[in-house]
């Protein structure tokens, strides 16, 4: 195999950077080294010229079309990253431009004349930042999205809908910490994160049905303390119950309201668990004496 | 005169041999309307929900057009709403062929962020999950290519050979399919008493089988007539849409990961990369059930070097990659998986760029079907090995 035998041929991440600036002067801004991947940072309007140069000049012979995609950079924009790699030298090169004009309106030039393996990566890059490519065929319609999608969805201030309306259903919130900047846990219970479908409603009304029925059951049994444990945590859950669908349509109008509505149903959930810990405690110093007596 | 010989001035475009009654249409001088022909999204020659709109003249294809997208499930995004132990959950459904492969990605990008020592028990153990989850893979195409051109029985033996390959992961990780069997600094547990046993046992029967398909496939003539010379790719095209994986090694070029840029243990052993000829669908096939019997020799060599040792690290309640980004490339099955991960120092990655072997091989079906006839097109997308859910994530 002759891959690896041309391995000595191929240029340190210096030297691309000084042969790449020699080539295209004030459009090659800087270079990072960093977590093992040498990155280049472009202007936009050198875009297209470094990638030409890349695949062109025989000492870099950028040959393979790896990966292009878009970064969100925060206030200043987006980022659309290329990866490029040389299957004679094994060199690997990273290029990172920043967008021209800001949040509003992302134009970044089109490789698709340089590379062929360009045009669908910035179909998605369209698709998911709303960056446009000018020189691009077509962008449209969608690539992976529905046709009738708006919005762009990989950009930061796209929520995820799932999570507007209902929290993580686990215990602990992977994404988000409280304003202490602690971890939020969540004590979770059937019924209490309905979701934003009628079967979640059902499901929820169901689970509060049952635990009706099984206190009346204990109650029937003559066991008072069950009976006494059993009631505020039966009132509790209605309280959630008739709010609950109310943010579930909410969610699917106005975002601002249904996130509204879904911390006050964390709140409301965290109140719960405090209540149900405390009765626990309160259970626990009922039972010691009894089982002494 | 034989099959081959026919198709052999079909291809050409002059007319066929005396006494057979095959008349031209479409590049001759009838005059014919163009048609669009859409097939998918459900088609049994798709392998889920893809669709590809065909322009035809008569038999002939003028222009493909593939429309993706119908199982997009947004996981770019559901990742930056998860942690890093939970990511490994979520990426091994994207390729569910490949389940530790893409597992293996992401672990191997948090470590290299991280820059953690795996131990080196950890390292070996994941090579040789990667290989048999490699074969698995294999063997699934190899089996439904053969079904898509007309023949059932290598499927039921690809899946014979699943099973036990299947039920020894099984063992090990507790999943089929998603095996969520890695976690960040090594894997979640050691493997069971007598694995290595095990392991050798069905190396060794799996390649006391291969030569079943041999026989069965590339031996067979309806096979090779159906495949040889069918949609072409010269390697320059390949690397410029980004093809990788077998079909960028049936164009002749030993373009692989694990030879070019070793990760995991793969420096240590001897890893040979099956190549084609020209790039066409008999090529694409014959490196698949080449890299069959190369993973084969890698596990056996996993064997003899398996150390004892701890399998993973302990880590913190919370792991969290520092500011910065960083891009991973392993070989999977497919094709190189790269992930590009940047993380703002948070729990959760600012940004996981899946870069998925299937999208970047299926952009390749235009080139490869435009001019073809349309039941070769058949033989090109199933020969173009993908998986819908690697294309759409």
């Amino acid at each position: 195999m002759s891959v690896l035998a041309r391995r000595d041929r191929a240029l340190t991440p210096e030297e691309t950077e000084a042969l790449l600036r020699d080539r295209l002067g004030d459009g090659i801004i800087g270079s990072t080294l960093a977590h093992r991947m040498f990155t280049v940072h472009v202007a936009p309007s050198a875009w297209v010229d470094t990638f030409t140069r890349c695949r062109d000049e025989p000492l870099l012979d950028f040959d393979l079309f790896d990966t292009l995609h878009g970064v969100d950079a925060r206030e200043d924009g987006f980022d659309v990253v290329a990866i490029l790699y040389s299957t004679s030298t094994g060199n690997r090169l990273c290029l990172r431009t920043r967008c021209e004009g800001g949040r509003d309106t992302p134009v970044c030039p089109s490789l698709n004349d340089v590379y062929r393996g360009a045009n669908w990566m910035e179909r998605e890059t369209w698709d998911m930042f709303g960056i446009e490519f000018p020189g691009h065929p077509a962008l449209e319609p969608r690539i992976l999205t529905v046709e009738n999608f708006e919005g762009w969805p990989l950009r930061k201030d796209f929520h995820l809908a799932s999570r507007v309306a209902k929290p993580w259903p686990g215990v602990k919130e992977p994404a988000e910490l409280d304003e202490d900047g602690n971890v939020i846990e969540r004590v979770p219970g059937i019924g209490d994160a309905p979701g934003p479908y009628v079967l979640d409603e059902a499901m929820a009304a169901q689970a509060i049905a049952l635990r009706q029925v099984s206190a009346a059951i204990d109650a029937a049994a003559g066991n008072e303390a069950a009976v006494a444990s059993a009631e505020p945590t039966v009132s509790d859950a209605t309280m959630p119950e008739a709010s609950a669908p109310a943010s579930g349509t909410a969610a699917s109008t106005d975002p601002a309201a249904a996130a509204d509505a879904a911390r006050t149903a964390d709140e409301q959930r965290r109140a719960q668990a405090e209540a149900r810990a405390r009765k626990a405690a309160e259970r626990a110093a009922d039972e010691t004496p009894e089982e002494q007596a | 005169m034989s099959d081959l010989d026919v198709r052999e001035q079909l291809l050409q475009g002059t007319a066929p041999g005396e006494g057979l009654a095959i008349e031209l249409v479409g590049d001759g001088d009838l005059v014919t309307a163009d048609m669009s022909l859409s097939i998918g999204p459900a088609h049994p020659a798709t392998h889920g929900v893809f669709r590809v709109v065909f322009e035809m003249d008569g038999e002939r294809i003028l222009r493909a057009k593939p429309v993706i997208g119908y199982m997009h499930r947004g996981f770019e995004k559901l990742a930056e709403y998860r942690d890093y132990r939970q990511i490994m959950a979520l990426v091994n459904r994207h390729d569910w062929l490949s389940g530790f492969s893409n597992e293996l990605g992401v672990a191997l990008a948090v470590e290299q962020m991280l820059e953690m020592e795996v131990p080196e028990r950890a390292q070996w153990i994941r090579m040789l999950m990667a290989e048999w989850n490699r074969i698995l893979n294999h063997l699934m195409f190899i089996g439904s290519f053969a079904l898509e051109l007309g023949a059932i029985t290598p499927m039921f033996y690809a899946f014979r050979e699943r099973e036990d390959i299947q039920h020894l992961m099984e063992s090990a990780t507790g999943g089929r399919l998603h095996f969520t069997y890695n976690q960040v600094g090594g894997v979640k547990i050691d493997l069971p008493r007598g694995f290595l046993a095990e392991s050798a046992r069905v190396s060794k029967l799996t390649r006391s089988r291969m030569p079943d398909y041999d026989d069965l496939v590339l031996g067979n003539e309806i096979f090779r007539g159906r495949t040889v010379d069918i949609g072409p790719l010269p390697t320059d095209v390949a690397l410029s849409l980004g093809v990788t994986g077998p079909a960028l090694h049936a164009t002749g070029l030993a373009e692989d990961s694990r030879v070019t840029e070793p990760y995991l243990k793969y420096g240590d052993i001897d890893v040979e990369v099956p190549v084609g000829r020209n790039g066409d669908a008999y090529d694409r096939f014959a490196v698949l059930l080449g890299r069959i019997r190369v993973s084969l020799d890698i596990i056996d060599q996993i064997h003899d070097h398996m150390t004892s040792g701890p399998v993973n690290q302990k880590l913190p309640k919370m792991v969290k990659a520092p500011e910065g980004a960083t891009y991973v490339r392993t070989e999977n099955p497919l094709g190189q998986l790269g992930y590009w991960l940047e993380s703002d120092g948070g729990r959760t990655p600012w940004r996981l760029k899946m870069r998925t072997p299937s999208f970047s091989n299926v952009q390749a079906i235009p080139y490869l079907v435009q001019g073809q006839l349309l039941p070769d097109a058949i033989s090109i997308l199933g020969s173009v090995f993908f998986v819908v859910g690697d294309i759409d994530r």
